[in-house]
């Protein structure tokens, strides 16, 4: 690791380590006035309904706050995130360890000298539910702050020319071809796109969702069975090319991608790589590149005024970016 | 698929958009079971009428090229085979042949019943 992915590496952990520090000398402090099981996790009224041990609390809080910390710390030296994209990623590193830290210093002061039943049990403490949007509020704050660090402290620099060399060798910025249309001819070209594997997932997710359901309680079954849903929306994507742009949505209006024409320079059709190129499939944004990946194969990809990349994976893509080359013409040649 | 409307046409949209999909079935750009755009998303597409797009749409489900299932869009009917395809395509020229010759349509279809019977 060089000096400047150390400086990276650091400025991610730092947030993590702070809320750690503060957890743990809260405990340190108040280790006397806890009772020997505390609660530790608690229902939609407030109310808990199960406990933990001193160390365990302990264990958990330095658990989830440096593991949450090392995946941060990772995603900013290894991902190759540049300029905006890695001011994003720093801060959201702030949010999250300034939620989880707040998170468990409250349950530690709603135990603080609670009375303890015959097991030590802490008892009558409930979990204020507006101390989640007060988390939430200091989420929003740390997220400010890791942006204004991240924006005061030395910014990687962009990727080099080189890499853009190497995307123009991809034929991503070639002339293509076109679609002749006539004089006031309005085209318009749709697909739907899919992947055999995503209907299982979804009935996967939807299976979990039940089972949380039955064995934690409705409180982390709905977060899941919204994904379930998102993911049922998207199981046949349409993807649409015509006047307005590139547009990808699912089985219903919203949520859907648009990139408008205008922002558009131009279109091509080629094999696209989900993992090597954009590190995974479904909707991935990687630095210099967008793009909603849902199997492996041919997909337009269109090179945005920013000189970012947008691709989608669809059939039939040399048609759909010889129509996007057509349209951007017209657009130029009515401007 | 691609779909191409001219608003200038003397030629319905409704009907502009039915030939689109006939075409693209004769060509084999798109096989029983494909999903076609919603009515309405492909009536935003095209910047005409929903009614317009759905108008197109029943003349292909009557023609049996594709099949419409409410709030699930249209889907290439698995009879629509490219040779149904042009076969439509032919019986719309002729139509429209014996209609710029001024026939009836008894007198059409006296024509079309002689050769049925000749062959």
């Amino acid at each position: 690791m060089n000096r400047k992915n150390t400086g990276r590496a650091a400025l991610a952990a730092m947030p993590f380590l702070l809320a750690l520090a503060a957890d743990l000398i809260l405990f340190a402090t108040r280790r006397d006035r806890l009772p020997a099981q505390l609660a530790s996790h608690f229902v939609g009224n407030g109310r808990a309904d199960d406990y933990a041990g001193r160390t365990s609390y302990v264990v958990i809080t330095t658990v989830l706050l440096v593991g949450t910390g090392v995946l941060w710390v990772l995603m900013t030296a290894r991902g190759g995130f540049h300029g905006r994209a890695y001011r994003r990623v720093v801060a959201c590193g702030y949010a999250v360890a300034g939620f989880l830290g707040y998170l468990m210093a409250v349950v530690l002061l709603v135990n603080v000298d609670a009375a303890e039943d015959a097991q030590g049990r802490a008892q009558d403490v409930s979990f204020p539910m507006w101390q989640l949007a007060a988390a939430l509020g200091v989420a929003a704050l740390a997220s400010g702050l890791g942006l204004l660090l991240a924006a005061v402290l030395p910014v990687p620099e962009e990727p080099s020319a080189d890499g853009q060399a190497d995307r123009q060798a991809d034929g991503t910025t070639a002339g293509g071809e076109r679609i002749a249309l006539a004089a006031g001819e309005v085209a318009g070209w749709a697909r739907s796109t899919g992947n055999r594997w995503l209907l299982p997932a979804v009935a996967l997710t939807c299976a979990g969702a039940v089972a949380l359901l039955f064995a934690v309680g409705w409180s982390a079954a709905v977060p899941v069975l919204l994904v379930g849903l998102l993911l049922l929306s998207f199981a046949r994507p349409n993807v649409a090319v015509d006047r307005r742009g590139i547009t990808v949505s699912g089985m219903l209006p919203w949520p859907r991608v648009r990139v408008p024409l205008d922002r558009i320079e131009t279109a091509a059709s080629r094999d696209i790589k989900p993992l090597t190129e954009y590190g995974g499939w479904g909707y991935r944004i990687r630095p210099g590149r967008t793009g909603i990946m849902i199997r492996s194969g041919e997909g337009i990809v269109a090179r945005l005024a920013d000189g970012r990349d947008f691709a989608v994976t669809v059939d039939d893509s040399a048609t759909a970016a010889a129509l996007l080359n057509t349209l951007i013409d017209q657009r130029r040649t009515e401007h | 698929m691609l779909f191409r409307v001219d608003p200038t046409s003397t030629v319905p949209l409704g009907d502009q958009i039915a030939a689109c999909v006939r075409r693209a079935v004769a060509d084999g750009a798109v096989a029983p079971g494909e999903r076609l755009p919603a009515a309405r998303a492909l009536a935003e597409s095209l910047g005409v009428n929903v009614h317009t797009a759905l108008r197109g749409y029943q003349r292909l489900r009557e023609e049996g090229l594709i099949e419409l299932r409410r709030g699930r869009g249209a889907v290439v009917a698995d009879g629509a085979s490219p040779h149904r395809a042009r076969l439509l395509e032919r019986v719309r020229e002729m139509v429209g042949e014996a209609r710029e010759l001024g026939m009836t349509e008894d007198e059409l279809l006296a024509l079309v019943r002689s050769e049925l019977s000749a062959g």
